[in-house]
């Protein structure tokens, strides 16, 4: 305490000498306990001066709305007359009479204290006083204190109130924090009293009412903690809105007009919720009774409006409803949020007694609880999924100051998180941890999550940043597992299966609106995860149709409709995740990949990584995945779950990664994809092979720059480096040769997706053709004898010792040397012409 | 109190010996009642529809009933000075006080609690009244009467237990009479609020009860919780004439889902003590199966036996009926819950089901305490609400049908779905289904959110192929026999056979590491031989190891038991091959 006001006076001192006199002599006061000045207050705590309990006996302990009735009184804007004048009766008017004493000569007013409590109204008058004078922000090096120019700001705006945030009086002074937290009604009202004298020494003219808004408290506590010791409290609460009511006006002022006479009364404020209806009238020469009735529209009202307030989801525990709790809002505060906002609020937390009848003087013994409401705080911003969490182009705009401290806990966890070395495993451990194995494909999908940034040319070319990945791979590994698993982490992802989805369906549909004939624009799955990863479930069962319009949407990322009125491109740039099955079910290692999943080439090639998920039929991975399932039915799990990051983190990584990480390819990193890029291209052409085999194309490396750019973001890094490059090397050659190795030779060859068939399969068939022909050449005349494929075959055998040539090679070739013109085939016989 | 002849202050010995020996007049074995309070809380009379009328305010009841919203905290004057001498509200429902009495008080809290009769709740398992009205059983032994007159002659409500038929005639009579001193009060109360029908519309039978839980941490309670609560019986008359009376202020501070829930229509209970209960307490019979013993293995034959002459002989369903209703969510593993096993039974037709469907409906609800049955339609899933979903107009949980406790067992007949559209409200219902067949899961729908509830219901899916919209663990093709004329159910079996699937539905299990070795090897070797073996199966396999070892009482699982599923699994793949 002590030292919280000491530099401040220190600061305070060389500024403005004016200030330096009133503020130093109560700092001492304040900061110093030897001071003999304070110790006289301090003794006089146990007696108060029986004036002052006397008034505040009636509302102060009891939370009745007798205390909010009088509170509102005393904050409502009085243009006529301020409150020190309209109601000497009320209690906390007291100190603003010695108010202006105090400045001049702080000693001399007689000690005053809030009932109940050893809070000297004079010291924290002065506390509040010295505070708005006073307090800067950490690195603000201004005359004038950061509040006074807020209070300036104010009255130039003409507006009513001024934000007061908690941590600033907190950092200022923290007894008043304590104080203000503790008996907000009464340190609110000395608020608003200061403030008001404030705002007339700048301004006498300026005749609106000032009052304090505080929020941002130290503390903030939840529904469910709230317990009858908060009562009367400041407290600080998140949740969501769920219901407001309309709005009520409530009378603040009634205005009588005698039915008699004509005569109007004087404004009759209202007391503890009720208006004394004045029984006669006022008017000397009328005196009549029961005459007087309430004229509505020359009544002061102000808005009232009861706001219901849930619980968000995650502050409820297990096998619990959420808890709801109301708040009262006035004046400004009506209709600051909506159903479905969620908001941090701060406010005082009162509790009501149910009074029985009108006029009776008792009350149930329950309470109604509500929060009256200083100030309400839409916390969206700090929602890690916040509504565009996949927004990568302006990520950066969202304005910094609304950025809650909660939030930045939040991302200091995140940043503390990406700083691990083991991240990178740590978060492929976290996706799907009960899905066995496939470390690798996690990873893939790891980049597919974090995705590569887009890039946009002056020339309007665009570079993709959205990864899509298909997974092939035999029945029961868990592929579809996967897929909902990531469809359920990306904040928008569209789910379909391959079988039930149409072409129109996955992109946009044009339908005429049956009433007004109009024609409107449906959205499909594609559209709709724009920004987000779209996961087609049985790619392979999809209609050739709909497939077709993938290829747009996988390059150019946009879906095109050219339909009666309608033509439009629509924005789909959204991340592929595809799975399949192999064609036969089970995936035939003797067939290319093409021939496995019989899918267009085309369509392949545009996906960046391509996994085949095979079952092998191992005998150690199937004990392993019994084990497993024994260890889940039989003995208690925690263990093999360690380490393992939740989902909601794992959102808000990836949300934030997204957002906020946007790296760039160091040097190092581009000279290392050049040499792998080459490398790997060179890696076709093995010594002593004639045959050209294509290993790399110019779109696998725009996959490779996704991916190490994807990699950066997993660690948070606006750098790529070339750890990075060699780790998005490892996960292509991974898939790669998983998918696209040549069954023949061995190597990579990205032929057999390009194209479906391998070079050196194409070499095989070119060379059997060739081989076919010369037999042909050899055996057979123009016009002769027709010979049967059978016979062909024994000869190919003997000429071409070790070579096995199978009769469906034959025909093939047979069938080549056919469309050239060659022979003529009959059936089961073949004639040269 | 009526019926507490024992003086438990003066002489607590000579009370718990005498609720002991009255325990063993009623026939129970000595060694088997260990552990139990011989039926003292049973001297308590319930609350439910039928005893409210006779309850007397401000007395002690026990309440039996599902926590099926929770209303949150209320405030109440705890203590106040009143002349000088503090007095309390605690147990007490709204008192009226000098708002004097106000500047002397301390606000103390209580938890307010919604409770309903446990839904699917069959006759059996209501408290007093074990009158089982399956036609089947015609044939109650005189022993199993008796006792259930001396079950619930310590209610006050019995005056005359002399004939039991009479006093059922008696009661009803009653509750009319009741009914129609009720209206009145009705009609000010609901009048006053204007929000008739917002009034849940009550079962006539079931009795809904606002419980207010006083000193109890709040993660005892759960929702979905079956709880015994024990305590005061408010009514207050007054209460119900106040509610038009809010003064201005409160006109939109107390939308409190209080408002809607007069208290003419739902008593409040102030709990003093308050007990979870099993399906173990729905018994009416005190038996007791030691696990190990051999009544164990008699108990389960007979029930085998009964399940296959309901089931029209079919033995290999009668077995995985059998570890159907012994399954239970006993894990939870990311988004797998371990322990479940929901049966499709497939190949009903018409025929089969106008046979079977009801039998084998009406044997699971004698069997199992809580049981529902849901006709898979077109129209009932585009109509009908199966998620609970949060009323935010009277702040009020509304309940789902899919809002069950723990062990309900749920019956889908999907043989009645034809072709035809689902509207949103249909996909919705039928997406919450898979969830639950999937992972044992309800989403309860509040509006901005869902919230995810676990949940633990045993399912059995009637249909007439395997039902590709219901994801069930075991589906199995239905071959029964046209059944014999007349199945007679001993009640003596029948009260062993529910305390068997109580009992036995809970046991800790577990494997040594030889028998893990063995399993392991068995399911190494099956996928080598079948590669289209998933985790799936491996996890049906082992639950049903388990499920077939706690049939039969162990705790281990034991080779024998381990062919045995293999052996059923294999007879299963080869009826659905065929």
């Amino acid at each position: 305490m002590a030292s919280d006001s000491s530099p401040a006076n220190n600061h305070d001192g060389p500024s403005s000498p004016d200030d330096d006199s009133m503020s130093s002599p109560i700092g001492n006061t304040f900061s110093s306990p030897g001071n003999p000045r304070r110790r006289g207050r301090r003794s006089s705590v146990a007696t108060p001066p029986s004036r002052r309990s006397s008034r505040f006996a009636t509302p102060e302990p009891t939370p009745t709305p007798v205390t909010r009735t009088n509170r509102r009184r005393r904050r409502s804007p009085d243009p006529v007359t301020t409150p020190i004048a309209a109601t000497p009766s009320s209690a906390d008017e007291a100190p603003p009479s010695s108010d202006g004493g105090e400045f001049g000569h702080p000693d001399e007013a007689p000690p005053m204290f809030v009932w109940g409590t050893n809070i000297s109204v004079q010291d924290v008058n002065a506390a509040i006083l010295r505070f708005l004078r006073n307090f800067r922000g950490r690195d603000d090096a201004s005359v004038e204190g950061k509040y006074m120019m807020a209070i300036h700001h104010v009255i130039e705006i003409q507006g009513d109130s001024l934000e007061v945030d908690a941590h600033h009086v907190f950092d200022y002074d923290n007894d008043l924090y304590n104080k203000m937290v503790r008996y907000p009604l009464e340190v609110l009202a000395i608020f608003d009293i200061v403030l008001m004298d404030m705002v007339s020494r700048i301004n006498p003219l300026f005749e609106k009412h000032i009052q304090a808004r505080i929020f941002n408290l130290k503390t903030s506590t939840t529904m469910r903690n709230l317990n009858p010791s908060d009562i009367e409290k400041m407290v600080s609460l998140k949740g969501m809105i769920i219901r407001c009511s309309s709005i009520i006006p409530e009378i603040r002022e009634a205005m009588f007009r005698c039915l008699v006479c004509g005569y109007f009364s004087e404004p009759i404020v209202v007391d503890r919720g009720r208006i004394s209806e004045p029984t006669t009238c006022g008017k000397q020469e009328c005196l009549a009774k029961n005459s007087m009735t309430l004229v509505h529209n020359r009544c002061r009202f102000a808005d009232k409006q009861v706001v219901r307030l849930q619980e968000t989801p995650d502050e409820i525990p297990d096998g619990g409803t959420p808890h709801t709790v109301s708040l009262l809002m006035h004046d400004k505060l009506v209709d600051a949020g909506k159903p479905g906002d969620r908001v941090e609020v701060t406010g005082i937390y009162r509790a009501m007694t149910v009074r029985i009848g009108s006029s009776q003087r008792t009350v149930k013994s329950l309470f109604k609880t509500y929060i009256d409401c200083l100030h309400l705080k839409k916390t969206d911003k700090s929602r890690m999924n916040a509504e565009d969490p996949m927004e990568v182009e302006n990520g950066a705009s969202t304005n910094d100051e609304d950025i809650t401290h909660d939030y930045e806990d939040k991302v200091e966890k995140l940043k503390e998180l990406s700083r691990k070395p083991d991240i990178y495993e740590r978060l492929t451990k976290s996706l799907a941890p009960n899905i066995w194995e496939l470390d690798d494909v996690k990873k893939g999908l790891l980049c597919q999550l974090f995705g590569g940034s887009a890039l946009t040319l002056q020339s309007g070319a665009s570079f993709r940043g959205d990864i899509n990945i298909l997974l092939v791979g035999d029945p029961g590994t868990s592929k579809s597992q996967l897929l909902t698993y990531i469809h359920k982490l990306s904040p928008r992802g569209i789910y379909t299966s391959g079988r039930g989805s149409s072409a129109v369906g996955l992109t946009a549909y044009v339908a005429k609106d049956p009433e007004s004939g109009e024609t409107v624009l449906e959205s499909g799955a594609l559209v709709l995860s724009d920004k987000g990863i779209c996961c087609i479930d049985e790619f392979d069962k999809m209609s050739e149709n709909a497939r077709s319009m993938l290829h747009e949407v996988m390059e150019q990322q946009t879906v095109s409709i050219a339909k009666a009125g309608i033509i439009a491109s629509l924005n789909a740039r959204t991340s592929v995740l595809a799975c399949a099955n192999p064609s036969g079910s089970r995936y035939n290692p003797r067939l290319s990949v093409i021939d496995n999943i019989h899918l267009p080439p085309t369509l392949l090639s545009r996906f960046d990584l391509i996994y085949l998920i095979l079952d092998k039929a191992d005998e150690q991975t199937d004990r392993r995945l019994a084990k497993h399932i024994v260890g889940l039915h039989f003995e208690d799990t925690e263990n093999s779950e360690q380490d393992v990051i939740d989902l909601p983190t794992l959102t808000a990584y990836v949300s934030y990664a997204r957002k906020n990480i946007h790296p760039e390819l160091s040097d190092e990193a581009a000279e290392e994809l050049t040499r792998g890029y080459v490398e790997m291209r060179r890696r076709g052409n093995f010594p002593g092979s004639s045959k050209k085999v294509i290993t790399a194309t110019p779109r696998q490396i725009e996959s490779l720059i996704r991916l190490s750019e994807a990699l950066a973001r997993i660690r948070f890094s606006e750098l790529v480096e070339k750890k990075d490059v060699v780790e998005a090397f490892r996960l292509l050659e991974v898939a790669m040769q998983q998918s696209a190795t040549d069954h023949a030779t061995g190597t990579i060859d990205m032929d057999l997706i390009t194209t479906g068939v391998s070079a050196s399969e194409r070499m095989r068939r070119e060379s059997l053709v060739s081989l076919t022909r010369s037999i042909i050449m050899e055996k057979m005349q123009i016009g002769g004898p027709s010979i049967r494929p059978l016979e062909l075959l024994e000869e190919l055998k003997k000429q071409s010792s070790g070579a096995e040539y199978h009769l469906s090679d034959l025909r093939n070739a047979l069938s080549t040397l056919a469309s050239e013109g060659f022979v003529v085939i009959h059936g089961d016989s073949v004639k040269r012409v | 109190m009526v019926g507490r002849e024992y003086d438990l202050i003066g002489n607590p010995v000579g009370a718990v010996r005498s609720t002991f020996e009255k325990a063993m007049r009623a026939g129970e074995p000595p060694f088997l009642v260990d552990g139990k309070d011989w039926g003292a809380t049973h001297s308590i009379p319930i609350l439910d529809r039928t005893t409210l009328p006779h309850l007397q305010p401000n007395t002690l009841v026990r309440y039996r009933g599902m926590i099926q919203d929770m209303l949150g905290n209320e405030f109440y004057v705890g203590a106040h000075k009143d002349g000088g001498t503090w007095t309390t509200n605690k147990f007490t429902d709204v008192s009226h006080l000098p708002s004097e009495a106000l500047s002397d008080s301390r606000i103390w809290e209580r938890r307010l609690l919604y409770c309903v009769p446990v839904p699917g709740q069959n006759i059996w398992a209501e408290t007093y009244s074990d009158f089982v009205t399956s036609p089947c059983l015609n044939n109650t032994s005189p022993h199993g009467e008796k006792r259930q007159r001396e079950d619930c002659a310590d209610m006050d409500i019995q005056a005359s237990d002399q004939d039991f038929q009479d006093s059922t005639c008696m009661k009803k009579m009653r509750e009319n009479m009741h009914s129609s001193q009720l209206c009145p009060k009705e009609r000010i109360s609901e009048g006053s609020t204007s929000n008739s029908d917002m009034v849940p519309n009550f079962d006539i039978k079931s009795l809904p009860c606002v419980v207010k839980i006083y000193d109890t941490p709040e993660s005892e309670l759960k929702l979905n919780d079956v709880i015994e609560f024990v305590g005061l019986l408010t009514f207050d008359p007054k209460l119900a004439a106040d509610d038009d009376t809010f003064d201005e202020l409160s006109d939109g501070l107390c939308e409190d889902a209080l408002i809607h829930l007069p208290p003419s229509k739902v008593p409040r209970l102030h709990c003093i003590v308050h007990q979870k209960l099993t399906s173990h307490d729905f018994l009416s019979g005190s038996l007791i199966l030691e696990p190990k013993s051999s009544m164990v293995k008699g108990v389960r034959e007979s029930l085998l036996g009964h399940l296959t002459s309901v089931l029209g002989n079919d033995e290999l369903a009668a077995h995985f009926m059998l570890l159907h209703l012994l399954s239970g969510v006993h894990t939870r593993v990311g988004l797998v819950a371990v322990g479940k096993l929901s049966l499709n039974l497939t190949c009903f037709n018409k025929e089969i089901l106008t046979v079977f469907g009801n039998r084998i409906k009406a044997a699971v609800a004698n069997l199992v305490p809580f049981t529902m049955c849901m006709p898979l339609t077109i129209d009932h899933l585009n109509s009908v609400s199966l998620a609970p979903s949060k009323d935010y107009n009277t702040n009020r949980l509304v309940p789902g049908l899919l809002q069950l406790t723990e062990g309900t067992h749920l019956t889908v007949d999907e043989t009645q779905l034809q072709t035809g559209t689902l509207n949103s409200v249909g996909v919705e219902n039928i997406r919450l289904l898979k969830i639950l067949l999937e992972s044992q899961k309800v989403d309860y729908d509040f509006k901005y959110y869902k919230m995810e509830m676990e949940a633990d219901t045993q399912v059995l899916i009637l249909s007439e192929g395997k039902s590709n919209i219901l994801p069930a663990d075991v589906i199995l093709p239905f071959r029964p026999q046209p059944p014999r004329v007349s199945d007679c159910v001993d009640m003596e079996a029948l009260k062993a056979w529910r305390c068997y699937l109580a009992t036995f539905r809970s046991l800790q299990h577990s494997i040594d590491s030889e028998m893990q070795k063995r399993v392991e090897d068995d399911l190494v070797a099956a996928r080598q031989a079948n590669r289209s073996l998933g985790s799936s199966d491996f996890s049906r396999l082992l639950t049903m190891g388990r499920l077939v070892s706690m049939s039969f009482g162990e705790t281990c699982l034991s080779l024998e038991h381990w062919q045995m599923v293999k052996e059923l699994e294999r007879l299963r793949c080869e009826r659905s091959n065929q």
